[in-house]
């Protein structure tokens, strides 16, 4: 089976959380390795021919997304994205508890590139249990010279903040995230301007996800020629695919991004025995479904584009013959009709007026009028909102609504005729 | 801690101001420091009161409305006194496709409370939350912030037996006050759009009847209506349309001017 373990290896087999277990590993040797021996620009060059993407969600290319910081222009800040939420994804819950140090490592790897001097992490307010882990690892880190002042004797200051949400899953959109690390109600900021220019305390800033940071270290270790040669032609190297739903063995599994979509649903045991393929939610909550024409796809960013779907931040759910489209489709709009943080009339309006229409059809009283309806508010939400959250609400609907319609139709309210 | 009558905020206050400040410390502004000491408060008082805010606000130099208006944002601060266990069960679709509904079911039969309710004698609080980002063990929940995952009905008698016997291996949250039915306010949304669990939603509820899509063009009553009301014996749609028994009851909450929310 082709799992191949980067980030996820030792998980499970040693007590990664230890620092004296990680270094004998190899651990903290990237970072010892770029504050002796490489440039800022080392790593930057590194991390951008790699080819690594933004592992959040959005898919961006790292290495551009650094590229937007204004030249000179200081303080600056890296954030590290643990804000992790998008229903299906448990991939940076693993990292942060299983192999904290390699997610601290990835920050100061990414802190250097950039050359910051300070680093944060914003971890999601449920992962108390993570922020405690996380909170040990640094604190052993420093003890050991690895962050703080004149580190390994280059001069180069570096300290790292940890900061803890307290609920809300807007805050991993990168602009909720920064006002609330600032303080503030996990709101999304208009943009432009973008955080590279105008982040956190209006200062530049780079976010990235857990995932993509902790990447930084098997890439200075390895060359980044190593991980660009895993992938396909535009979606590079490795990924944590973390799949749920109707399988045998749910689970993280780490892949060569290109994987197949069967080979992926093989690799979590296959569905269970006597059921059927129905559907897959390749990219968490927010993408549309994809079906059985599109087993053989691989599952990198332009197939998944392709499908009419996205890789998101690779949260994969199985569908067999058991699912009810229809209290599937309820569920996925509360939880956008639930966390919209209300700024955005579409948004917040729209998501509340299809739960409603939604729920007339889980109790048996959809009208025909309603697919009409769902079509018309979906349109009205996507496109019109400051982030991607309204954006996020009509895919998975639209996809089932499209290929399951006989689930909805057995829903519509008894037409009444009179004599 | 035992529940007392008149909790010494003042006491506390001095006790976490050391530790305020060293978070204040951590960050190039202040104000960053808010939801880190939020949750140092409720860690010692057992939720975020107002005495908690208004100190966080005179030491950060903000409006006690900023601060308020901060913290609502958040549902993991409680703003009213909980259960000593805070048991929040994942409602997520990856958990519901394994069986969520049926648990969720179960632990409000066994508890005889519903979503965002505490139980009479202030020991546990029940929610039912969106994805913990656990879903290779569903059902999973939370206690006190504290992961359990795969969840069966036999578990749950086992959890809940030991939480009433003092011996659950996770610790009571504090407690210092007698928590209410309820930790939310009314101007919360979910409360005021008369939130319910799933299962329990039915042609009735206040969710589904009167808003943005009701073809009677009733819309958002519930927001003017102050009070639980029990729709026993008559459905919410003929209610609402019962001009006379609405306006009593605006007459009768008027005094308390919700409707400015």
């Amino acid at each position: 089976m082709p799992v191949t373990k980067v980030l996820t290896a030792g998980i499970g087999e040693a007590d990664l959380r230890d620092i004296s277990v990680y270094r004998q590993r190899g651990g903290y040797k990237q970072w010892e390795r770029a504050l002796r021996e490489l440039k800022p620009s080392d790593v930057f060059e590194a991390c951008d021919k790699s080819g690594l993407r933004g592992r959040g969600g959005a898919g961006f290319p790292t290495g551009r997304k650094w590229s937007f910081l204004p030249k000179d222009v200081y303080p600056r800040y890296l954030v590290c994205n643990c804000d992790e939420a998008e229903p299906g994804t448990f991939k940076d819950h693993m990292l942060l508890e299983e192999t904290p140090h390699l997610v601290l490592e990835g920050i100061l790897l990414g802190a250097y590139g950039i050359q910051c001097h300070h680093a944060f992490i914003y971890i999601r307010g449920e992962f108390k249990r993570g922020y405690e882990i996380f909170s040990k690892a640094l604190a052993d880190a420093r003890a050991a010279g690895l962050v703080g002042k004149n580190l390994f004797g280059s001069g180069y200051d570096l300290e790292v903040t940890v900061h803890r949400g307290a609920g809300a899953y807007i805050c991993g959109e990168e602009t909720g995230l920064l006002n609330s690390l600032e303080g503030k109600r996990g709101e999304p900021r208009l943009k432009p301007p973008f955080p590279a220019i105008a982040g956190l305390y209006g200062a530049p800033t780079v976010v990235n996800n857990v995932e993509t940071l902790a990447y930084l270290v098997p890439i200075l270790e390895r060359g980044w020629e190593w991980f660009a040669a895993a992938g396909t032609e535009r979606s590079k190297g490795y990924k944590i695919v973390s799949i749920s739903g109707h399988v045998q063995k749910p689970g993280n599994y780490e892949v060569a991004v290109g994987t197949t979509i069967r080979e992926l649903i093989e690799i979590a045991g296959g569905l269970r025995p006597g059921r059927t393929f129905m559907a897959v939610q390749p990219g968490g909550q927010s993408s549309a479904c994809i079906f059985e024409e599109h087993l053989d796809f691989p599952y990198d960013y332009e197939s998944m584009a392709k499908a009419g779907s996205m890789m998101g931040s690779g949260a994969f759910t199985v569908f067999d013959d058991t699912t009810d489209f229809v209290k599937a489709a309820l569920n996925s709009i509360r939880f956008y009709a639930h966390e919209s943080c209300g700024q955005c009339t579409p948004c917040r309006e729209g998501g509340h007026w299809l739960e409603r229409v939604l729920h007339r059809f889980v109790e048996g009283r959809g009208l025909r009028s309603d697919f009409e309806m769902i079509k018309r508010v979906g349109h009205t939400i996507t496109g019109l909102n400051l982030c991607a959250l309204g954006d996020s609400i009509e895919p998975f609907l639209l996809s089932v609504v499209n290929r399951f319609p006989e689930q909805f139709e057995s829903r519509l309210v008894r037409e009444v005729t009179t004599a | 801690m035992n529940v007392t009558e008149s909790f010494d905020f003042e006491a506390l206050a001095k006790e976490l101001k050391p530790r305020c400040e060293a978070l204040i410390a951590q960050y190039e502004q202040p104000r960053s420091a808010l939801l880190p000491m939020m949750h140092l408060f409720q860690e010692h008082q057992g939720y975020v009161s107002q005495e908690a805010m208004e100190f966080a606000a005179g030491l950060l130099g903000l409006s006690h409305a900023v601060v308020e208006s901060t913290i609502s944002f958040y549902t993991l601060f409680f703003r009213k006194p909980v259960g000593k266990y805070m048991l929040q069960v994942c409602r997520g679709l990856m958990c519901e496709l394994r069986g969520a509904e049926s648990i969720m079911a179960y632990f409000r039969e066994k508890l005889g409370i519903g979503h965002l309710e505490t139980t009479d004698d202030g020991l546990f609080s029940y929610e039912e939350v969106e994805c913990l980002a656990a879903c290779d063990r569903p059902t999973c929940m939370q206690v006190n912030l504290e992961f359990v995952y795969s969840l069966t009905p036999e578990m749950i008698d086992e959890m809940l037996a030991a939480m009433r016997a003092g011996t659950y291996a996770i610790e009571p949250l504090v407690q210092t006050a007698k928590p209410e039915r309820t930790w939310k306010l009314r101007q919360d949304s979910e409360v005021a759009r008369g939130g319910k669990s799933p299962g329990t939603l039915s042609a009735t509820s206040p969710n589904n009847a009167g808003g943005v899509g009701d073809p009677s063009g009733v819309i958002m009553l519930d927001s003017f209506v102050t009070k639980d009301i029990s729709f026993t014996g008559r459905s919410r749609e003929r209610f609402v349309r019962d001009a006379r028994g609405v306006a009593e009851i605006i007459e009768e909450e008027g005094q308390n001017g919700h409707a400015g929310h």
